[in-house]
């Protein structure tokens, strides 16, 4: 996809040497002020990251040796490190399907043409605007045991109280609902937006074959939202490995580890252990999977569109 | 505001067919009042923690922690919480620090990008494949993984705890540069050949031609990057300790343990927090969603 | 503020110069100060702050709470690391030796604390020592606040459980103490101990460390060797832990809250907690008395943890700052009076001693505690609010809530421990 820009024909290729280095010139000194962010703010902490991840580097600044890869021995022996990968992982499978599906619903659902459309709009899409922290907040207090506007609508309708956040068999999930509700509206926008462009020439068509709006949908509006449907998950995947913010201010990890994600155990191993080098090294492990995980989507999308 | 419709991912977007003409579905069948139905309670679903949280702000802190839950108080309603919140005065001290570190991240950030993205648009320069290859694979790199170096890095050069500390680092949005050269790639060159005609820079084209035409992306694009670092918790809240700096997300984080349970109070603070992002919302909303699905399928 | 000089142009050079705002040479100085207390503490932490504030026009103390714990503890790490730091802060004197052997905060100068009438020999000597750190004083003790026995006199008079001087009888063994609680069941009719656990590794931790300390046995944490610890006396505390959750004695199952609320109000006769509950009870309107622990073991203990102040590391020190911030602790040292009524023991003995807090009760009567204390074994991971009691809780509750045998929750305990010790050492 990078390439399109090199086919076109351009006028400086008719022009001598001299202007070639003015074109090289002005080229670098566009990108300049980018690349210096670029190159101290991104590429040099991921180089020094990894070196970092070679020694004993400490937050009080003891231990500085390099010590090879013993960080990484270390990690891969750590069962703290991989019960919080699974958490990780855990969430982003069990917050992607209701996160993509759920949005797909409500994009459906407006797309019939609904009256007062902002209206809801502003309901689904509002909450992304929060701050995790607001987001957790609220949740914190309608999760509240004795005091929580859910319980007291369990207990209502007969159902047994939940200990929510302090249950380490459901806190998970309490943490994947509140998700939902914050972060649902992004991908719903998505979802309307490519739903909108499917030109309306194809649901004509398929009116006068007599389809029905149910369908239509099915043969017709899924089909043709595929690629986005493929991109939504992918974006989805890649939001939800980075869990950290809604799991630390609403369970700080717990109960008991139980929601302790790899984010939340790199700044705890890191900021509350000290322990910077250990830290990065599982970092690095995290980012390999990552990577690993992206390729994957990768080679699938292609394939897919092969 | 009026006529919210979503318009299409700009800017390649074809021409006027068929965005809100489709058929004529206005009748009301079982299914769309189905529909309509589904939808209310979806958004009742989504306005209830709002409606909450707004109810508990209003009560009294012995309501609000009363053992009765309730959606009407037995003292009625009273602003005393958002009096407390105002009087410990942290809110608006945050919400400011919020504000600007986002204005200039979002500054920094279309200055920049605007400028790689035209070079790599436009001029033809050696390593240019190279460069446009490494800002594409550096999308992929989570800034949860540069917590640790970046922190290291912000001590080498004594930054942590200044303003800089949580703006330099939120500045690098390689998806943008895309999203921006994509669509300064479909600016048709034409306009720009006159210019280089007279004589022009490529600066001064830059400026006086390509910028005034990609107003909608730029638009999008800082809505986009000003929503994320004003609702960044993350970096800013490993960057800064400092009581003074603190950012709406942040300081937020700090007031349980300032006023322990104070239900109340919690509540208006977040509702407090949540305001300036929702009234923008409420004032450009078209602008906002168009910015959202524009940007948004390029990554985060 | 900063902010506006930030966006209004001049964005290197005041940036980099980071916070600090306009500097105020004659004016008043802003002194940052950290602490994590929080509910009936914090309300006297902010009055004592409020006085010292009042008595010292040349400065304003500007405090800043955290929630206690590992959440508080790192901030602290950071904002050190950082350079930026408060002047001043509270730290748990267990925490020290993970703070001062990397230089995250900074040794107090005597001369400077007798300037302002501190010295050494106005704090009890098992705390002064302990505010040492290789010879050199890296905290000021603003108390001791031990692990103690809140007992409602109502029910133990009842229970026939009275002594002549109206406190609560002395008993010296577990079985004893058992009877005790018994008795006292007989007159609640609900529990005769409320001690709530679930979920927090420090409250385990202070009953455990107490009762463990009175078999006159010793824990130590060496990095790089294995912990150094009795393994019958840790086993036979936790027995003794779980056998006392039996739904009779005391409630099998609850949080700190629910058996502070159980003995508020009347529901038990004795509760362990620490003395900062004490406004709590008093509060509730019950007849109660406080002791230190029964000595069970033999040798009387009491885990405790002192509320000290440490000066964290900063980047550039302003010398008026930091004579501001000893004036302000002595202050609030000398002051410490209203701070024992909160329930600690003043670590400033002049306050002790003094008439006003010999008429305290019942602070009077667990007063003995300081020359009992125990702190957490030393070493850059253990202490109050540290990572390694919430180990103790995921290897223990199982244990406390008898699901778990107490041999296996202290192995798996010991070897996470060791664990720990075998990695590097990060100070």
């Amino acid at each position: 996809m990078s390439t399109s820009t090199l086919s076109r024909p351009r006028p400086e290729n008719l022009r001598t040497s001299g202007s070639r280095t003015r074109s090289n010139l002005s080229g670098w000194g566009f990108a300049a002020p980018f690349l210096v962010f670029f190159l101290v703010f991104l590429v040099w902490p991921i180089l020094y990251g990894f070196y970092m991840s070679l020694t004993g580097k400490s937050l009080t600044g003891a231990n500085d040796s390099l010590i090879g890869f013993a960080n990484y021995a270390e990690a891969l022996a750590d069962a703290d490190m991989w019960r919080s990968l699974g958490n990780t992982l855990y969430f982003t499978v069990i917050s992607t399907v209701p996160l993509v599906l759920v949005a797909l619903v409500m994009a459906a659902l407006l797309n019939i043409g609904l009256p007062a459309q902002w209206l809801w709009r502003l309901s689904y899409f509002a909450p992304y605007l929060l701050a995790s922290t607001v987001v957790s907040l609220f949740f914190t207090w309608m999760y509240n045991p004795q005091l929580g506007l859910i319980n007291e609508f369990l207990t209502g309708i007969g159902l047994p109280r939940v200990a929510w956040l302090n249950d380490p068999n459901v806190a998970m999930w309490a943490i994947v609902i509140a998700t939902l509700w914050w972060t649902v509206g992004f991908n719903f926008l998505l979802y309307l937006a490519a739903m909108q462009n499917i030109p309306a020439q194809h649901y004509e068509a398929a009116s006068l074959d007599g389809a029905g709006a149910w369908r239509q949908f099915f043969s017709i509006t899924l089909p043709q939202l595929t690629p986005t449907t493929v991109m939504i998950v992918l974006l989805q995947i890649l939001a939800s490995l980075k869990i950290f913010d809604q799991v630390y201010q609403m369970t700080a990890g717990g109960p008991g580890g139980s929601t302790r994600p790899v984010v939340q155990y790199i700044f705890e191993t890191g900021f509350t252990g000290y322990r910077l080098g250990y830290s990065a090294a599982i970092s690095y492990i995290f980012f390999g999977l990552i990577v690993v995980i992206s390729v994957m989507q990768f080679v699938i999308t292609r394939r897919r569109s092969a | 505001m009026a006529t919210p419709t979503l318009t299409r991912p700009a800017p390649r977007a074809t021409t006027a067919n068929g965005l809100k003409i489709r058929q004529p579905r206005k009748k009301l069948t079982v299914g769309r009042i189905a529909a309509i139905a589904v939808a209310a309670f979806i958004a009742v679903l989504w306005l209830i923690p709002f409606a909450w949280a707004t109810a508990t702000a209003f009560k009294t802190e012995t309501d609000a922690a009363a053992p009765d839950v309730t959606w009407l108080p037995p003292s009625g309603f009273t602003p005393e919480a958002f009096v407390k919140v105002f009087q410990d005065g942290n809110i608006p001290l945050w919400t400011w620090n919020s504000l600007y570190t986002s204005a200039a991240i979002t500054a920094i950030t279309l200055v920049i990008s605007a400028l790689v993205a035209y070079a790599l648009s436009r001029i033809d320069f050696k390593g240019k494949k190279v460069l446009m290859t490494v800002i594409i694979a550096s999308i992929i790199i989570p800034p949860p993984v540069l917590i640790i170096p970046l922190f290291y890095q912000m001590l080498a050069l004594n930054l942590i705890d200044t303003s800089w500390a949580i703006i330099l680092p939120q500045v690098i949005h390689p998806a943008m540069v895309f999203v921006l050269k994509k669509f300064f790639d479909q600016i048709p060159r034409e306009l720009e050949e006159a210019a280089v005609m007279d004589g022009a820079s490529r600066l001064r084209i830059f400026t006086q031609i390509i910028l005034p035409l990609s107003r909608p992306i730029l638009a999008a694009v800082a809505i986009f990057v000003f929503i994320g670092a004003w609702n960044n918790f993350l970096w800013p809240f490993i960057a800064t300790n400092d009581g003074n700096l603190l950012t709406l997300p942040v300081g937020l984080q700090t007031i349980k343990s300032a006023y322990g349970i104070q239900y109340a109070q919690n509540m208006a603070s977040a509702l407090l927090a949540a305001l300036p992002l929702i009234v923008v919302f409420l004032f450009f909303q078209r602008q906002i969603i168009k910015g959202v699905a524009t940007t948004g399928l390029a990554g985060t | 503020m900063t902010g506006s000089a930030l966006l209004g142009g001049g964005l290197l050079a005041a940036g980099l110069t980071g916070c600090g705002g306009a500097a105020q040479a004659a004016a008043v100085q802003d002194i940052g100060f950290w602490h994590l207390l929080s509910g009936g503490d914090g309300i006297k932490m902010q009055a004592m702050i409020n006085a010292a504030n009042q008595a010292n026009p040349g400065f304003k103390v500007h405090p800043t709470v955290l929630a206690w714990g590992p959440p508080y503890y790192t901030k602290l790490a950071m904002a050190s690391a950082g350079g930026r730091p408060p002047e001043v802060a509270i730290m748990h004197a267990s925490r020290v030796p993970g703070y001062a052997p990397g230089g995250l905060i900074e040794p107090w100068d005597l001369d400077l604390l007798a300037e302002n009438g501190v010295s050494a020999s106005d704090f009890a000597p098992r705390i002064w020592e302990k505010s040492q750190h290789n010879g050199k004083v890296f905290s000021i003790a603003l108390d001791s606040h031990p692990f103690v026995m809140f007992y409602n006199t109502d029910i133990a008079g009842k229970a026939g459980l009275l002594a002549g001087n109206g406190q609560l009888q002395e008993v010296s063994s577990p079985d004893e103490f058992k009877a005790m609680a018994l008795e006292m069941q007989k007159v609640t009719k609900a529990h005769g101990l409320s001690f709530g656990y679930l979920g927090s590794g420090s409250q385990m931790w202070r009953l455990f460390y107490t009762l463990y300390k009175q078999h006159g046995v010793d824990m130590e944490l060496t990095p790089g060797q294995p912990m150094k610890v009795d393994r019958e006396a840790a086993i036979e505390s936790l027995e003794f832990m779980a056998s006392l959750f039996d739904d009779t004695i005391a409630a099998q199952a609850g949080d700190i809250s629910t058996g502070i609320a159980e003995f508020a109000r009347g529901g038990s006769g004795m509760l362990f907690s620490g003395v900062w509950e004490l406004p709590t009870m008093k509060k509730a309107g019950i007849p109660v008395d406080a002791a230190t622990i029964p000595t069970l073991y033999g040798t009387p203990a009491s885990y405790a943890d002192s509320h000290s102040f440490v000066l964290p590391r900063q980047l550039k020190l302003n010398e008026d700052k930091r004579r501001d911030v000893y004036k302000f602790v002595t202050d609030v040292l000398k002051g410490s009076l209203s701070w024992a009524e909160a329930g600690h023991i003043p670590g400033y003995q002049p306050v002790v001693q003094s008439q006003a807090y010999r008429e305290l009760t019942p602070q009077i009567h667990y007063a003995n505690a300081a020359d009992i204390i125990a702190y957490d074994p030393e070493s850059w991971f253990s202490g109050s609010g540290s990572d390694w009691q919430t180990y103790f809780a995921e290897n223990v509750q199982n244990v406390l809530l008898g699901r778990d045998k107490a041999a296996a929750g202290w192995d798996a305990f010991e070897q996470r421990t060791n664990t720990l010790l075998s990695r590097p050492n990060p100070v």
